[in-house]
């Protein structure tokens, strides 16, 4: 009975590959999600190169990948959605750095169900390796979009990539939702019933507010989402017909079902899609009111009004996906419901907005690296939420549906405020995590390279939109008046690859500061949650040797008549 | 209230957690509830690990509802939703009622109540044996409990079995999962069903052989209890599904 | 740093506004009865947005200056009364412009176009809009995709040879309408979902195959428009593109006329 192994927990496992690659140590785990993710969004902005590229050059021979054929953009733009929202935004802010520091951030050593949680990551692992291999499938990856809407998505003939592609894509998704779900199912649980003594909900960091919330959203989305892929996995090769209509004829060919309904996917799909908006950026959104707090040396401004927003975020993100519909043949009376309610979102959103400011102003601000990337996810989040309450509303996105407008509001505020939060959190944690603190010249050279190109880029296709650009176009040449914008276009192209090349400097800066950083001290940025009264980087058995508990709230900072400015979660009462 | 002034102090670790990479016993779990430090502290660990794993269940029950709810909203929409039928130029509704063959089906509820009541009996039976094993008055094993757990996994077979013999029944009135949205609806939905209960019945199995694969005895009895609760869900489900199927049938 | 970044900030605002003013592209002139409407709250949006863009902007600039007199104390919690405040007027400022935006789709989607409003039948086909209109008799004929269709033999759409309703009616590749009338489309597909967007005319709907949906619009001006597909539907999404001819009403007759069969 005493070949029990939590004997030798505490104790860092001797061998590499179960000290690195098969542990069930959350910080492992975190770490492996990161890893992960990175090699996803390294593959993601790749292919959004060569989807630039393709569109002003559309004939020029690249080096291995040759010249980009219209079917090759539809594939990358749909892989390239597909590893951009589920393998980085979904993966990097809750399950990279919440595996990492939720348990940290609450005190205890580890995640409710350490091997639910390995098991997570390896599966979700799987599922990349099933999504890449996509590429190679007969007729290469999926075309339809990361949405994919059926009946395009559904019957095989209807494109390229519509055959084995479509149903590797759909597997990897179906595993990837089974993943979330183990995730999900850990964090609430440890979040509930694991936090060290005094560590009350109103004592968390609004990180793990954050990590709790979206793990809810995931739980409830992920299922839905599994749902709805398994119905068009058995309408592609089981010959139902929930999505598929009758009377179909595709490509020359008439196809037998019998009366499904397209729209019936679309509503399954966008009951996942918006929550999947906030689970990609509602950890964002806590690291950025830690982060402002922590350098401006101030409390959150309204820390109740932080966690009540988180909340209705959360729930008000349940009950809005028909404002993806209001085109799409949708009972219009519904777009009433849902136009009003995505309206109400914005209210929370900008009770959050006017709260940074709030912790901002008046603080004694510390303008380092992970401040930057926070003022940076504030502002993108503004420009990027505030063509929120303009497509909320069905008579205007009627024009601006399925356009550039609607691809730089939510890259905005989805893709950039969320890539800007990892960067502000990866710079912020990286002493915690490897001992050594990041390149501040670089960081800071990263970040004026990728905010400028992040308005370049995106700032530009709002006009686009507005000029009436579909959006998925592989060719600009195909009508006439799209073909008059290719000036814009052209210049939006350079600020990607201008962009994009600077992001070698936050390779450079990750790795050179991994191995040959500054050592860093335990508690380099003077933060007070519990994770920096640990060692950096953390040690293997976390709190096992030293259990904290918790006397403070999680923002105590600029206070006087002590030494420091700030008093430690577990400071003595 | 232990403090940071007190000299760290490393205790053995006790039976949390759930796997390598362990938790070592501690008090005071969850918001500073740590008022019953009276109490063993291996049966504190082993009560809290208990509570994790069943809002674990409760939590992937409501993700397997979800599921279904999904499934379930389709099913509705699918049937009352007429499609345009280009031939006819009209709105129509292709939608085929089933005969469901109802006593087939109760003697499946019944089988799947009855899993339900012997697994409940030797949770009970489990709980009670674990504070009185926590005090070394009864041997850590789940000797009274296998042959509840034993038949229970049998209960579950049979309804796996009458399922089967649902699915058959249904295949000689012609229904198939490919000849009629409601056929396609049926087969997904207690196929579906019959997985999730599938994965119940290897947990039992778990609990059952738990001495062979050396597992420890509170895991044998955490799996008796997880998978107590899950089967009740499991039951709720089933009824569900099969009002779903009755009272939405055309 | 501090000056750079709240440099920035206003340069990035001031660039943003100045990119919208001068706007190189825009949208194209309005000629539907809708379009004014549509456009007006456009406007109303980018007044309201554009401010709050610029005016948050300012702000966060401003809160990143130091602060020099130490007039409230830094360990400052919150509070309640300017949060509150602060909600209750940007609720008030969105919910406002909501109630305006819907009280505009009621008046897009739920006035019933016109008795004597043109009746199209939109059919989307990979990659290729089809419009029929119903002929001399009024009525449409009887389509079966599946049995009939045969784009090379001049019957894309699959309407049956024997039904005496098809007989005169007129499909054709552009959408040809008489101007100040109203449209009542009926959107269809044949195989997967496309959307008939009319930039011009600030109209878009899906078309979704085993759906037959209804928009309606009414051009008001001349001219040549250019369709396209806004929803994507494989790979020749990008260039599903038809024009909407917008000509004088004697002209539209006169279209019909030629391309009238004798019954």
């Amino acid at each position: 009975m005493d070949k029990s192994p939590s004997i030798t927990a505490t104790v860092r496992p001797r061998r590499l590959l179960r000290r690195y690659v098969f542990s069930t140590d959350h910080k492992v785990v975190g770490l492996q999600y990161f890893f992960l993710s990175l090699a996803a969004a390294l593959t993601g902005t790749l292919l959004s190169l060569l989807m630039r590229i393709h569109l002003i050059w559309p004939n020029l021979a690249l080096p291995f990948f040759g010249t980009i054929k219209p079917e090759n953009y539809l594939a990358y733009l749909t892989m390239h959605g597909t590893l951009m929202v589920f393998f980085v935004l979904s993966l990097v802010p809750q399950s990279g750095f919440g595996n990492y520091f939720l348990p940290l951030q609450l005190g205890v050593s580890e995640m409710s169900f350490p091997k639910l949680n390995a098991a997570g990551f390896w599966i979700s692992l799987l599922s990349f390796l099933i999504l890449i291999a996509a590429f190679f499938a007969h007729g290469g990856a999926p075309g339809a979009g990361w949405t994919q809407y059926p009946p395009l998505s559904a019957i095989a003939t209807s494109g390229p990539g519509q055959a084995l592609g479509t149903d590797l894509w759909l597997v990897s998704i179906g595993l990837f939702c089974l993943a979330a779900v183990t995730g999900s199912i850990n964090f609430i649980t440890t979040t509930l019933k694991l936090r060290a003594p005094g560590m009350s909900l109103m004592r968390m960091p609004l990180t793990c507010w954050t990590w709790f919330v979206t793990a809810i959203l995931s739980l409830l989305a992920f299922s839905v989402l599994a749902a709805a892929v398994l119905l068009l996995l058995l309408d592609r090769n089981a010959g139902t017909d929930f999505f598929v209509p009758a009377g179909l004829i595709v490509s020359g060919t008439a196809v037998h079902h019998t009366g499904g309904s397209p729209l019936l996917w679309q509503h399954l799909f966008w009951f996942f899609g918006h929550p999947e908006v906030y689970i990609a950026i509602l950890p964002g959104m806590g690291m950025t009111s830690h982060l402002l707090s922590v350098f401006a040396r101030k409390p959150v401004f309204g820390y109740r009004a932080m966690v009540g927003s988180i909340v209705a975020i959360g729930f008000l993100g349940f009950v809005v996906w028909g404002h993806h519909m209001f085109v799409s043949g949708m009972n219009p009376y519904a777009a009433f419901a849902f136009s009003t309610l995505t309206t109400a979102i914005a209210v929370p959103s900008a009770i959050k907005t006017f709260n940074w400011m709030a912790t901002l102003y008046g603080g004694h601000i510390r303008f380092t690296t992970p401040l930057l990337f926070s003022v940076g996810f504030v502002s993108l989040f503004i420009t990027g939420g505030l063509t929120g309450p303009l497509l909320a509303q069905p008579a205007l996105d009627v024009y601006l549906h399925d356009t550039y407008f609607v691809v730089a509001h939510f890259h905005l505020i989805m893709a950039m405020a969320g890539l800007f939060a990892v960067f502000a959190a990866t710079h912020f944690w990286f002493p915690k995590i490897f001992g050594r603190m990041m390149n501040e010249r670089l960081g800071a050279l990263h970040f004026w390279i990728t905010f400028a190109g992040a308005y370049a880029i995106f700032v530009p296709m709002h006009l686009l939109g507005m000029a009436g650009h579909p959006r998925r176009y592989s060719e600009l040449t195909g009508v006439q008046y799209v073909a008059a914008m290719v000036p814009l276009q052209k210049w939006i192209t350079i600020a990607a690859v201008v962009t994009i090349a600077g992001q070698i400097i936050f390779l450079v800066n990750f790795f050179w500061s991994m191995f040959k950083g500054a050592a860093a001290l335990s508690n380099p940025w003077e933060c007070s949650t519990l994770e920096w009264t640990l060692p950096s980087p953390t040690p293997h058995a976390g709190f096992a040797a030293r259990l904290p508990v918790v006397n403070h709230g999680p923002y105590e900072y600029g206070v006087t008549g002590r030494e420091a400015d700030y008093l430690m979660q577990d400071a003595e009462a | 209230m232990p403090t940071i002034s007190s000299p760290p102090k490393e205790r053995t670790p006790g039976l949390g957690g759930g796997g390598p990479g362990k938790i070592p016993s501690r008090r005071g779990y969850g918001g500073g509830d740590d008022g019953d430090r009276r109490q063993p502290e291996k049966f504190l660990s082993y009560q809290n690990r208990l509570r994790r794993y069943r809002i674990g269940v409760a939590l992937f029950s409501v993700c397997v509802s979800m599921l279904f709810l999904g499934i379930a909203s389709v099913y509705v929409a699918r049937q009352r939703i007429p499609y345009y039928d280009q031939n006819t130029q009209a709105f129509i509704s292709t939608w085929k009622a089933i005969h469901l063959p109802y006593v087939q089906l109760w003697i499946n509820s019944i089988l799947i109540v009855a899993g339900s009541i012997t697994l409940e009996l030797a949770r009970r039976g489990q709980i009670k044996k674990a504070e009185f094993a926590s005090m070394g008055i009864l041997p850590p094993s789940l000797e009274r409990e296998v042959p509840w757990l034993a038949i229970t996994l049998l209960l579950g077979a049979g309804f796996l079995a009458g399922q089967l013999l649902v699915w058959n029944n249904l295949r000689h009135q012609g229904v198939y999962l490919r000849a009629n949205a409601s056929g396609a609806f049926f087969y997904t939905l207690t196929g579906l069903h019959a997985i999730h209960l599938v994965g119940g019945m290897a947990v039992l199995v778990y609990a059952l052989l738990g001495s062979w694969f050396r597992r420890r005895f509170e895991s044998q009895q955490i799996a008796v209890d997880a998978t107590g609760w899950y089967w009740h869900f499991m039951g709720f489900l089933w009824f569900c599904i099969f009002a779903l199927l009755h009272f939405s049938r055309a | 740093m501090a000056v750079a970044l709240r440099l920035a900030l206003f340069l990035i605002a001031a660039a943003c506004a100045c990119l919208f003013l001068a706007h190189p592209v825009w949208f194209p002139a309005g000629v539907s009865a809708q379009s004014a409407a549509i456009d007006h709250q456009f406007a109303l949006a980018f007044w309201i947005l554009g401010g709050l863009f610029l005016a948050a902007h300012a702000v966060l600039a401003v809160s990143l200056m130091r602060s020099r007199h130490s007039g409230q104390p830094r360990n400052s919690h919150g509070d309640w009364r300017m949060e509150a405040a602060w909600t209750l007027v940007i609720a008030a400022l969105f919910f406002g412009f909501n109630i305006a935006g819907v009280r505009l789709w009621s008046k897009m989607k739920f006035q019933q176009p016109e008795s004597n409003a043109i009746q199209v039948e939109v059919t989307g086909v990979q990659f290729q809009w089809y419009f029929r209109y119903a002929g001399a008799d009024g009525v449409f004929g009887h389509v079966d995709a599946q049995r009939f269709a045969r784009p090379q033999e001049g019957n894309p759409l699959g309407l049956d040879p024997g039904d005496s309703d098809g007989k005169d009616d007129i499909v054709s590749t552009a959408l040809v309408l008489p101007v100040g009338r109203d449209v009542d489309l009926t959107l269809r597909s044949q195989d997967v979902i496309h959307s008939l967007f009319i930039p011009a005319m600030r109209f878009k709907q899906d078309a979704v195959p085993g759906m037959s949906i209804h928009a309606h619009f009414r051009p008001i001006k001349t001219g040549a428009y250019e369709i396209s597909c806004a929803e994507l539907c494989g790979i020749g999404h990008y260039r599903m593109r038809a024009v909407a001819q917008v000509v004088s009403d004697e002209e539209f007759q006169r279209w019909l006329k030629a391309r009238e069969v004798p019954k």
